[in-house]
């Protein structure tokens, strides 16, 4: 019985996922997405999207007029982002193996809270695939959660932290991360330079902006396999 | 002695995750040719297996995936340790580079989550399922053989398990209970610590006995269980400590109380049985396996990866079959992992093993 109450709190459905996670992040997230699609999507554009959950960022940047492709390893949230995104092109695939489709092919790399989700070896194959992927100049856009850089704001963020901590872990049964020192790993082996980044949330999320460095000789390290056809 | 505070801190919170730093790990001294192995990064089970490794002298490359800090059988019910955690462990360690094969050893239990068809197909690693308890990995590889022996393949609960569920399932009584246990000791006084040493003991004895004695375990059992307890305790009570038998009669009811509530939850902390719950919530008696005999290859996997032994192979034309369907757990592992989708069920895999998370699935 005891097991019972646990999963019954434990529970999670892709449709009130959205609704929770609005609420655990204060509605930020939903700002930041916004801000992603009008500001750094343009019409036209081929973005990949790596944990695009239940599609509410690839909708706005269909919506935009970019064409997406979207990575997620949720089968429940792909169907549900399937329904709601019906032109985007959604793939069952991990972070990891996004080295299936062809590169040089994309102009924008979009994660939203889902890097925080890898091991500190997976985030940096997923940069460094990445770069791959992306065309000369092409954006790789991240927002997610971060440790304050501000004392003040860290003590606050752990006061605020504690509470929301307890609360995601008995909804998502997850524990949330922070990505460390992620500026210095995205700009590591000049793949990546770092054009923009801002604070929301007391400096607890950030938006990365990174720009492809000319650096990465396009389509030099051609190891992809099949390639998925788009 | 950190490790002593760890084995304490398990002895009870065994239900709670307990992420250690997933990655890649050399056990031994392994070279290009040695063995991958896979587990969870629930700290209790890495420290198991490189202990019982290092114990027999294998020398392996040890990928702790990251599943969140939940063990292998929960975590692979549960979506935690799935086809695309292998991948991404696989990938993100850059095993490639240290050997020259790609043969993969799974622990067993995580084939309700990982499919190897799949994996092989995503990666090109052969994935192999190894026994369900690592100190039988040793033996496995040297035989050579291409699956662990029958016995070896099985999920068992012995004594040490149970006493350790017992533990378990008395602190989580105990979670739910405290409050009202702390409220009533406003007008009882004592009331709440009488009552936390009878759950403890009521749990352990639960867990320890409810398989070993006769019949089925369950409310029934669990009544009876509970009736012995407080007879016995009234005898006691009466004759060696001389208390009136009227004062005891609403303890009497508790301790029963007490007992059935515990009689009816231990299956559910055991990998053997299911609990009563599922008859009474859905009125659903059994689950149900079936092998399409025209669909079945043949492969045997299902008898592999089955940690319940429900499979059997008919000896005529060398097919699956489901023998002992009243051993099912409902792990969906031959489901997950049958090549030509040829096992049907009742009930939807992939999802937690345990009884509990079967029937939240039913009512969703």
């Amino acid at each position: 019985m005891s097991t019972l109450v646990y999963m019954k709190i434990l529970e999670l459905s892709p449709a009130s996922y959205d609704r929770w996670m609005r609420f655990l992040t204060l509605g930020r997230v939903n700002h930041i997405k916004k801000e992603i699609a009008a500001n750094w999507i343009n019409p036209g554009d081929n973005v990949l999207e790596i944990g695009c959950g239940t599609g509410s960022l690839a909708a706005l940047m269909t919506k935009r007029g970019a064409r997406v492709t979207a990575v997620d390893i949720s089968a429940k949230m792909l169907a549900e982002a399937q329904k709601k995104v019906p032109a985007a092109d959604f793939h069952h695939l991990t972070a990891l193996e996004i080295d299936q489709f062809p590169q040089d092919k994309f102009s924008r790399i979009v994660a939203t809270l889902s890097f925080s989700e890898l091991t500190i070896a997976e985030l940096d194959m997923v940069l460094s695939l990445s770069a791959n992927l992306l065309k000369p100049g092409g954006l790789l856009i991240v927002a997610d959660e971060v440790r304050a850089t501000k004392l003040w704001q860290r003590f606050l963020a752990v006061l605020m932290r504690w509470p929301l901590a307890i609360i995601t872990f008995l909804i998502t049964q997850q524990t949330t991360h922070v990505i460390k020192n992620f500026e210095a790993r995205l700009t590591a082996a000049e793949k990546f330079e770092l054009i923009q980044r801002h604070e929301y949330l007391l400096g607890t999320m950030a938006l990365f902006i990174g720009r492809r460095s000319d650096k990465v000789s396009s389509g030099a390290a051609a190891k992809t396999g099949g390639g998925v056809p788009c | 002695m950190l490790n002593i505070i760890k084995d304490f801190w398990f002895l009870f919170g065994r239900l709670f995750p307990f992420p250690t730093k997933p990655g890649l790990r050399q056990v031994g001294s392994p070279d290009k040719n040695s063995p991958v192995l896979i587990t969870a990064n629930f700290e209790l089970t890495v420290r198991q297996v490189i202990n019982t490794l290092n114990k027999d002298g294998i020398n392996a490359w040890l990928l702790v995936a990251n599943t969140r800090g939940i063990n292998v059988w929960c975590a692979a019910g549960g979506d935690n340790f799935s086809t695309d955690t292998v991948i991404s462990a696989l990938k993100s360690s850059k095993i490639e580079e240290m050997v020259d094969h790609k043969r993969l050893i799974l622990p067993q239990l995580c084939a309700s989550g990982v499919n190897i068809h799949s994996l092989k197909k995503r990666s090109g690693w052969q994935g192999r399922f190894g026994p369900v308890d690592i100190k039988h990995l040793a033996a496995w590889l040297q035989s050579g053989r291409p699956n662990p022996p029958a016995e070896h393949r099985r999920v068992l609960f012995p004594f040490k398990n149970r006493l350790v569920m017992g533990t378990n399932l008395g602190v989580n009584t105990l979670l739910f209970a405290i409050l009202p246990l702390l409220l009533a000791s406003y007008w009882l006084p004592g009331f709440w610590w009488k009552s936390l040493l009878l759950i403890f003991a009521a749990a352990i004895l639960n867990c320890l006995l409810v398989f070993k004695l006769p019949g089925k375990p369950g409310l029934q059992k669990g009544l009876a269980l509970g009736g012995i307890a407080a007879a016995i305790f009234t005898v006691i009570a009466v004759s060696a400590l001389h208390l009136p038998f009227i004062n005891l009669s609403g303890w009497l009811i508790w301790i029963i109380v007490i007992g059935a509530y515990l009689g009816y939850d231990t299956p559910s902390w055991s990998p053997l049985w299911r609990t009563d719950m599922k008859e009474l919530l859905l009125g659903e008696r059994n689950t149900e396996v079936s092998v399409s005999p025209e669909k079945c290859i043949g492969c045997g996997l299902c008898q592999n990866v089955c940690p319940a032994g429900v499979f059997g192979r008919d000896l005529l034309s060398g097919k699956s079959t489901a023998l002992h369907l009243e051993r099912c757990q409902a792990c969906g592992a031959c489901v997950e992992n049958c090549p030509a989708a040829a096992i049907e069920t009742n009930f939807e895999g992939g999802i937690c093993s345990c009884p509990t998370c079967q029937i939240l699935n039913k009512l969703k």
